[in-house]
């Protein structure tokens, strides 16, 4: 698998900031890391939702703010913001 | 001349022993080569011998008997041993359908009689034995396909690593049919890439005797669904933009014996693609319902569709879905859907709609190319039925491809193309009796013990013989 398009990690940043209303310069990067998800939804489902069940290569991108971590998924294709006050989100 | 008689008798008693000698090493020799002859015969048995026959007391009659919901355990056993028979096995994926033994040397035919004659009995069948029969016996049907040598879903030889035998029997099955053009499959998915040229041949057009799609919610009119329906855009274009439902496509029906590409578990069908999962690979449970839907209303308007091929899911539990999926069961149609890739226990854990306890829901999980669960797999000894190659499994892509993929998504469309299989010899069969048919064909994977209510892996050769 490739290395992840940095616009992505941008796109998860610039998400973050949106909605925690704070300045991207607030948003710390913590990790990214490749990895296999158990399917299309990368294991991250919004609300009535289905997804094929393939696994599915992606990076799990860790980023910090105001002292919390918060964890999107990504594939080339797609990107989720996973557990976010409980509940995951396409971006 | 004392002493010649003596000479005489010396020389006789000599000639005697040497013969006695060699009378008895003939006799040796000979005992040992018959030793040896019957071996042979033994082991010729053995290799002929169908693996997973029954080597329990076959003089006694068994029969397939399912009764109905509210007839209790003890009910059934006081009932088959009113009847001098007794409970052999349970099928645990069909409830109440079990193995009963009769003990009072009556024919198939007498003991099945006294059953149906029952008011708690839904049904009962002879239980044919399940075997190659003798033409089959043996038979191979090799496909021709550019990369057949990489389908050990289909024939492991025990290549890359792989276990032989680990297979779904398919070039024994093909010795029986490769399928018919007669019986549909719809794959509901990402939609299929239609022009794909291993796909093109088998793909559902709809006949001019069958009407356009209409339903009542539509508000532009009848939808012309030449070879499908898409949901997600509400028009009858079903083409896939994600590649999921052309891999799961493959799999069923992609044209075997062409020299291109691979050979699908049918080398004839007719895939009737429908899209409602987007290029994400997502979709809602909503459109899911709107394209069984379509799936139902095109079998009502006269289309021979039996099967859902259904690679996806959640741990949502939809009612409505419930329903439309029993629906689809009062009209002939099976349901296989993937068991999910959580490595977690449905049975504790729900993943629907493969969990639905339904009698036309087939749930399956996947295995690797070792007869090992795959680490990713659901299981479920009661909930999830059977289980089927879903590791490095080729098939068909977008751009007119082929690539690798792994999932329950890549097991359930091996199942399904089993049924279309046993369809296209016996297109009358219930549902009822196909998806048992289904079920009892498995071959018993130990690894599989405990894990799915069959304990095996689907088998095409036995699931088309003797029916």
């Amino acid at each position: 698998m490739s290395s992840i398009d940095v616009a992505i990690i941008i796109k998860a940043r610039s998400d973050l900031a949106h909605r925690l209303g704070v300045d991207e310069s607030e948003i710390g990067e913590g990790q990214v890391e490749q990895t296999d998800f158990p399917d299309a939804s990368l294991g991250a489902p919004v609300e009535d939702e289905m997804s094929a069940q393939v696994i599915t290569p992606g990076w799990r991108i860790r980023l910090k703010a105001g002292g919390d971590t918060y964890e999107y998924r990504a594939t080339a294709r797609q990107l989720r913001l996973v557990n976010f006050k409980g509940r995951n989100y396409r971006v | 001349m004392s002493r010649n008689l003596w000479f005489n008798l010396s020389i006789a008693l000599a000639l005697i022993l040497i013969a006695a000698f060699a009378g008895r090493l003939h006799k040796w020799d000979w005992h040992r080569s018959s030793q040896h002859t019957s071996q042979t015969s033994r082991e010729r048995e053995q290799t002929t011998t169908d693996p997973g026959s029954d080597e329990s007391d076959s003089s006694k009659t068994e029969i397939l008997v399912r009764f109905r919901p509210n007839v209790t355990r003890d009910a059934i056993e006081n009932l088959t041993s009113r009847l001098n028979d007794e409970v052999e096995d349970r099928i645990e994926a069909v409830d109440g359908l079990d193995v009963i033994e009769d003990e009072d040397n009556r024919s198939a035919d007498e003991v099945v009689a006294q059953y149906r004659a029952l008011s708690e009995v839904e049904y009962a069948e002879a239980n044919s034995e399940i075997k190659l029969d003798h033409e089959g016996a043996g038979k191979h049907v090799h496909a021709n396909d550019e990369l057949f040598y990489k389908q050990w879903g289909l024939f492991n030889h025990g290549q890359d690593g792989g276990k032989s035998g680990a297979d779904i029997s398919a070039m024994q099955a093909w010795a029986v049919t490769k399928g018919s053009d007669q019986v549909v499959v719809a794959v509901l998915d990402s939609g299929v890439d239609y022009t794909h040229p291993d796909l093109a041949g088998n793909i559902w057009t709809r006949p001019e005797i069958i009407k356009q799609y209409e339903d009542e919610d539509l508000t532009e009119g009848a939808i012309d669904d030449v070879h499908g329906f898409n949901v997600v855009e509400d028009n009858g274009d079903p083409m896939d933009d994600n590649g999921h439902g052309t891999h799961c496509a493959g799999i069923i029906g992609a044209e075997g014996g062409n020299e291109v590409g691979i050979s699908g578990v049918n080398w004839t069908v007719k895939i009737m693609p429908l899209r409602f999962m987007d290029s994400d690979g997502a979709g809602t449970t909503k459109d899911a319902i709107e394209a069984i839907n379509y799936v139902i209303n095109r079998k009502r308007a006269g289309v021979n569709v039996r099967v859902i091929s259904a690679s996806w899911g959640s741990t949502i539990k939809s009612r409505a879905m419930e329903d439309v999926i029993r629906k689809a069961g009062d009209e002939g149609i099976l349901f296989v859907a993937a068991a999910g890739n959580d490595h977690s226990d449905n049975d504790a854990k729900p993943h629907y709609p493969a969990s639905y306890d339904l009698n036309n829901v087939i749930s399956v999980a996947a295995l690797d190319r070792n007869d090992e669960l795959t680490s990713f797999s659901n299981w479920g000894a009661t909930s999830v039925d059977v289980a089927a190659p879903g590791q490095q499994i080729v098939s068909t892509w977008l751009n007119h491809g082929f690539e690798e993929r792994q999932g329950t998504s890549m097991a359930t469309p091996f199942v399904a193309g089993v049924a279309a299989l046993i369809l296209s010899t016996n297109t009358a069969i219930s549902i009822d009796d196909l998806r048992t048919r289904l079920l009892i064909s498995v071959d018993a994977v130990p690894a599989l013990k405990g894990k799915v209510a069959t304990g095996g892996r689907i088998n095409a050769a036995k699931a088309v013989a003797s029916q």
